[in-house]
């Protein structure tokens, strides 16, 4: 009995909040997971390589319909694309700020753009080198190389975000992606 | 204890089960919207029963999706103020009962264990959490009693009850 409570308080004290809808952690983990079968296992040549693309672009295309009609903290509201709150953000880190972000913090939320515009290159170039007019033509192979590529840097930077973030204001991030919530430290000041 | 936030919990396991089934019905609307799209680039036109109805499938599929992002968004929103409330009344809760051992004159071990006590733990097992003898907490117990003038635990419960249920009858 006490064990339940205490796992229940724990779940709705203050400081324990539920940020990523299960829509946003689904979405999340089905493209990594497509990410990572497309890049590393499946054939490039084979056609499940193309439907893999497919189910990616359409995973992004989900999540940018609940961007805008979605929870408040999915919402491109939440966490708009502005470089210079995150001039501002890298700024306030450097003196060692502490403020944890309910939705992506501003450097975090470039990241999510970038990783969103660089899947639906890959999707794009992909589908061109489907199409006959570009069947063979070197730049767009070019074109989906580099943007795989450029992919595999913001996934390894994204991840170290993640990691430097956990440090930096103690909340555990992953496991907010995979249960929905941010718990967060008494003394962190919150925005 | 956990049946008392059953409803927080049973909502966050239909959230889970809405968004499976936002995201698999999308990606079906996606998929027959993308064929429509090859038929069409293909030469078939929309006069093909088979194009009409695909078609019209794909937009039901739409609706239903866009449909259900909302239900799924009200659910979300519900849980939030849910859980928002819960915390204002506990805030306010803990504030009345501490009024409450402050008005009695508590000692600290005597609060610790009326705390214990109202969240309904038995003397057996009080005594095992703080390391004392049985007879030492029934002393205690007894002496919460006397000072909140009461008959028993039932008694000391209902002080607290009385009290919420009161206000929500004033207001």
């Amino acid at each position: 009995m006490l064990v339940n409570d205490k796992i229940v308080s724990e779940r709705l004290s203050a400081r324990n909040i539920m940020v990523w809808d299960p829509l946003v952690r689904l979405i999340h983990w089905s493209l990594a997971i497509a990410i990572i079968l497309n890049g590393v296992i499946v054939d490039e040549e084979s056609s499940l390589h193309e439907w893999m693309g497919y189910f990616a672009v359409g995973l992004i295309g989900i999540r940018l319909i609940w961007g805008l009609i979605g929870s408040s903290h999915a919402k491109f509201s939440a966490f708009p694309p502005n470089p210079v709150a995150a001039i501002r953000h890298l700024v306030a880190l450097s003196r060692g700020d502490k403020t944890v972000h309910l939705s992506h913090n501003p450097i975090g939320a470039l990241m999510v753009y970038n990783i969103w515009l660089t899947v639906l290159l890959l999707g794009i170039t992909g589908y061109m080198m489907g199409t006959i007019s570009f069947f063979g033509v070197d730049w767009v192979e070019e074109a989906h190389e580099m943007a795989f590529n450029w992919l595999v840097c913001s996934i390894i930077l994204h991840i170290g975000g993640v990691l430097f973030d956990t440090w930096r204001t103690g909340v555990p991030i992953v496991s907010a992606m995979i249960n929905g919530r941010k718990r967060i430290l008494e003394d962190s000041p919150i925005e | 204890m956990i049946a008392r936030y059953f409803p927080i919990i049973k909502r966050e396991r239909r959230a889970v089960v809405l968004s499976t089934i936002i995201l698999l019905q999308a990606l079906c609307a996606i998929f027959f919207i993308g064929d429509v799209i090859y038929d069409l680039s293909q030469g078939d036109h929309l006069d093909n029963l088979h194009l009409i109805l695909e078609g019209l499938a794909a937009l039901a599929l739409i609706a239903g999706v866009i449909y259900l992002m909302h239900e799924l968004r009200d659910l979300l929103d519900r849980m939030a103020s849910m859980e928002f409330g819960l915390r204002v009344a506990r805030g306010e809760m803990i504030t009345l009962i501490e009024s409450f051992f402050d008005h009695w004159q508590l000692t600290p071990s005597e609060r610790e264990i009326a705390f214990l006590i109202l969240k309904g733990i038995d003397n057996d097992a009080i005594s095992k959490m703080r390391g004392t003898a049985q007879g030492t907490v029934r002393a205690q117990c007894t002496q919460i009693y006397a000072k909140a003038k009461v008959d028993g635990r039932t008694q000391l419960l209902s002080i607290f009850m009385e009290e919420l249920l009161h206000v929500g009858e004033e207001r």
